[in-house]
């Protein structure tokens, strides 16, 4: 016989005395796993939490603890088994730090009783766990907001729950707190703890969950890993925003970023610029181009790159292959296309590999007008020194060789007339 | 900042039962006729058969007027601060009080209806009165509770606003009351003031085991009273079951208030002050709060009603007037101090 799992929603509807605020939701999260609720604000993430403590109605289905309905639970046994760190508190009064992390015990005090030896070393447990510990004679309504929330999280770990639920629990909190506190919620679900947890913030929520559930229109989509759940079009139908959804280089998580309105990159000139570009050494060139009304075009260009996201946001016309992948004959033909039919074309100083050999070769072939940026070779040469004859070719052949991006942004304006000088933060 | 702990709560616990224990040999000794300390003990010592010698006058002063009355004062101060401090806690508002709150009133209300109703049975009166008392208490609390509910939350400012509005509300049908029932409200009308010249053993026996009831109770669950500081939600979550222990608070408050206005009348300002100055020194937990609460409250009713008695003799004033200049004064400094509502 399998255990239950930790929490369970089937098919539950949530609200309040005036109806449900999500239908039908059915999630299910297991010991050591993090999953995180995402959705616009008042699509009802809070609500699905609150009503595994009772603070919302269960107005169908059933929400499950450990194989038992919410409903038929105590208030003491509910809070053996689930804790909640809410979006902020209202710091009460003047307890010392370490009392009001004794009052996450509670549920395992007798009714009229107090704590034990062995409820004090809980909380000293949970306060050395959240680094809370040197604040235990403070005052709660001295500390500092990051100091108070990883209090809450300290009392949240003395009730040794099973589930913890966390509603936005970093949401106002400074950048280091925010991770310390995630960091710290990651460790202790792979200890075995099984977390629900409400982001607002989507890299957070990619970087930290094991999987992720849209809340959205009143429903609670599938639960699944954050790439197949933060794909450009649920973005775009859940927070009407165009998204490039990119990775990010140290974590290797999901990345979410809003792009330009679309009237901001619609082309306002003829003329087009032809960018060999890469591993995100062309997005400077393709979002300056373009917002200078430029259309804009690109080679072939890995799913995943930095430059495709980019190509994708300013809408270059642009040949996608499959990541790690190399361009079949009629990804090249489409290339040379690109290139031949561009009114001037721009070698970025990325480094050249196999992915992307076949947009300098179709450059050069193409002809003048032709600006190379780094100077006298390529930045580095990952094929067998193809780079570097064909950089070469191309010089003697009257290209141009500016030194970085300004360079060749005004060469490009000397060129085609005009102005490419776009502000780059 | 480090917390003021445990250690300075109970060296303010020892002092403020010290400082009661000085205050009643005080009280029993000042007076129309002066008793000396020393006689006032010996007089209690014989009263509890612990000595012998020679009675007299003396010892009937001490032992049947006025030592009744300092143990009313203590008894009556004790549960206007306990009610005070459950007020304060179950209202997480630092201005609740049972005098703000309307619940006085209310017990004022139900004991001059049960005057009015007992006129020709007095002899029923000592167990009816409390219990008037005690229904007209839950009955203002109720209704203050309700009409300060906005979608399901007590709205703070609004608690304060009903409970003004209640008590006015409740003071003007007992005064309509006691002149349709004029004969039998002669003795009524001072009560009303707040007052303990009544004072008998009779009255202590009354109101001691209401006092225990709502003392051993409210210490028991001091613990969980802390929790519903941080609210109802969090409470919840924590594992409280704040409906019920709430309602059970407001029992007890209930309880208390009806034990001191049924034999004081409408003392105000106790139960709001004597919370807030023990809560400055012992902090905010109720362990410790709650019975140092009962000390201060003893303490300043003993001295209240010593000055009520004293300051004008023979002529007494009603305490209620004495505890009124001092705690009007308080109140606005609260206010002025930025204590709100929440």
């Amino acid at each position: 016989m399998s255990e239950a799992s930790p929490l369970r929603f089937a098919g539950v509807d949530v609200g309040y005395d005036d109806g449900p605020v999500v239908r039908g939701a059915d999630l299910l999260v297991g010991a050591g796993r993090v999953v995180g609720l995402v959705g616009p604000n008042g699509a009802g993430k809070s609500t699905l939490l609150r009503a595994v403590t009772g603070a919302a109605g269960i107005l169908a289905g059933d929400v499950e603890l450990c194989g038992d309905p919410v409903g038929s639970l105590t208030e003491r046994q509910r809070a053996r088994l689930v804790a909640v760190v809410p979006q902020s508190t209202a710091a009460p009064f003047a307890f010392p730090s370490f009392d009001f992390v004794e009052m996450g015990r509670h549920a395992h005090l007798p009714p009229l009783g107090g704590p034990g030896e062995r409820d004090r070393r809980v909380v000293e447990y949970a306060m050395r766990r959240t680094d809370t510990w040197r604040l235990a004679a403070e005052r709660v309504d001295t500390l500092s907001g990051g100091d108070l929330q990883r209090l809450v999280l300290a009392q949240a770990l003395a009730q040794e729950p099973r589930v913890l639920l966390l509603d936005e629990p970093v949401s106002h909190l400074d950048l280091n707190h925010r991770l310390q506190i995630l960091d710290l919620v990651r460790e202790l679900a792979d200890a075995g703890l099984a977390v629900l947890a409400v982001f607002h913030d989507l890299d957070l929520a990619a970087r930290y969950s094991d999987e992720l559930a849209v809340v959205h229109e009143g429903a609670l989509g599938p639960a699944g890993p954050p790439r197949a759940v933060l794909t450009a079009r649920n973005v775009s139908e859940v927070f009407g925003v165009r998204a490039v959804i990119g990775t990010d280089p140290v974590t290797g998580s999901a990345t979410v970023t809003p792009v330009l309105r679309d009237e901001a990159v619609a082309p306002t000139r003829d003329q087009e610029v032809f960018v060999v570009g890469g591993a995100g050494h062309g997005a400077r060139l393709l979002r300056s181009l373009a917002l200078a009304g430029f259309r804009v075009s690109c080679g072939a260009l890995e799913l995943g790159d930095t430059d495709q996201a980019v190509a994708q946001a300013v809408r270059a016309r642009h040949v996608t292959l499959p990541a790690f992948g190399s361009p079949d004959p009629a990804a090249l033909s489409q290339t040379e296309t690109l290139a031949a039919s561009a009114d001037i074309r721009v070698v970025s100083a990325t480094p050249f590999g196999r992915g992307n050999i076949a947009n300098l070769r179709a450059a050069v072939r193409a002809g003048d007008p032709l600006v190379l940026v780094g100077g006298m070779g390529p930045r580095r040469d990952f094929g067998d020194g193809e780079a570097t004859a064909l950089w070469r070719e191309a010089l003697d052949a009257g290209a141009v060789a500016v030194d970085d991006d300004d360079g060749a942004l005004a060469e490009v304006a000397r060129v085609l007339g005009g102005s490419a000088d776009v502000p780059y933060r | 900042m480090p917390v003021r702990g445990p250690r300075s709560a109970v060296t303010l616990t020892v002092a403020l039962g010290a400082a009661l224990a000085v205050a009643v040999v005080a009280g029993v000794a000042l007076g129309a006729v002066y008793v000396p300390p020393a006689d006032v003990v010996a007089a209690l010592g014989r009263s509890l058969g612990a000595g012998s010698g020679p009675g007299g006058l003396a010892d009937a002063l001490v032992v049947d007027i006025r030592l009744p009355r300092v143990l009313l004062a203590a008894l009556v101060g004790a549960c206007l601060a306990v009610a005070g401090a459950l007020y304060q806690a179950v209202f997480r508002n630092p201005l609740a009080d049972p005098y703000i709150l309307g619940v006085s009133s209310g017990a004022g209300l139900g004991v001059v209806v049960v005057i009015a109703l007992t006129a020709g049975a007095t002899a029923l009166r000592p167990g009816v009165v409390p219990l008037g008392a005690f229904l007209g208490a839950v009955g203002a609390v109720a209704l203050v509770v309700r009409l300060a509910t906005r979608r399901g939350r007590v709205d703070g400012v609004s608690l304060l606003l009903a409970g003004v509005a209640v008590s006015y509300t409740l003071a003007a049908v007992t005064s309509f009351i006691m002149v349709l029932a004029r004969e039998s409200m002669a003795s009524v009308v001072f009560w009303m003031m707040g007052g303990l010249e009544g004072a008998s053993w009779e009255y202590v026996v009354a109101v001691a085991p209401m006092l225990a009831i709502g003392a051993t109770v409210s210490l028991l669950v001091s613990r969980q009273l802390n929790l519903v500081l941080l609210g109802d939600e969090r409470a919840s979550e924590l594992g409280l079951p704040v409906e019920r222990l709430k309602t059970l608070l407001l029992a007890l408050a209930s309880l208390v208030t009806a034990a001191a206005v049924s034999v004081s009348g409408l003392v105000g300002f106790v139960g709001l002050m004597t919370p807030h100055a023990v809560r400055l020194v012992a902090g905010p937990d109720h362990r410790r709060l709650l019975p140092a609460s009962m000390l201060a409250g003893a303490l300043t009713m003993v001295l209240a009603d010593l000055v009520a008695r004293t300051v004008l003799a023979p002529v007494e004033i009603p305490v209620g007037i004495v505890t009124a200049v001092l705690g009007g004064p308080f109140f606005v400094w609260l206010l002025v101090r930025g204590e709100r509502p929440r």
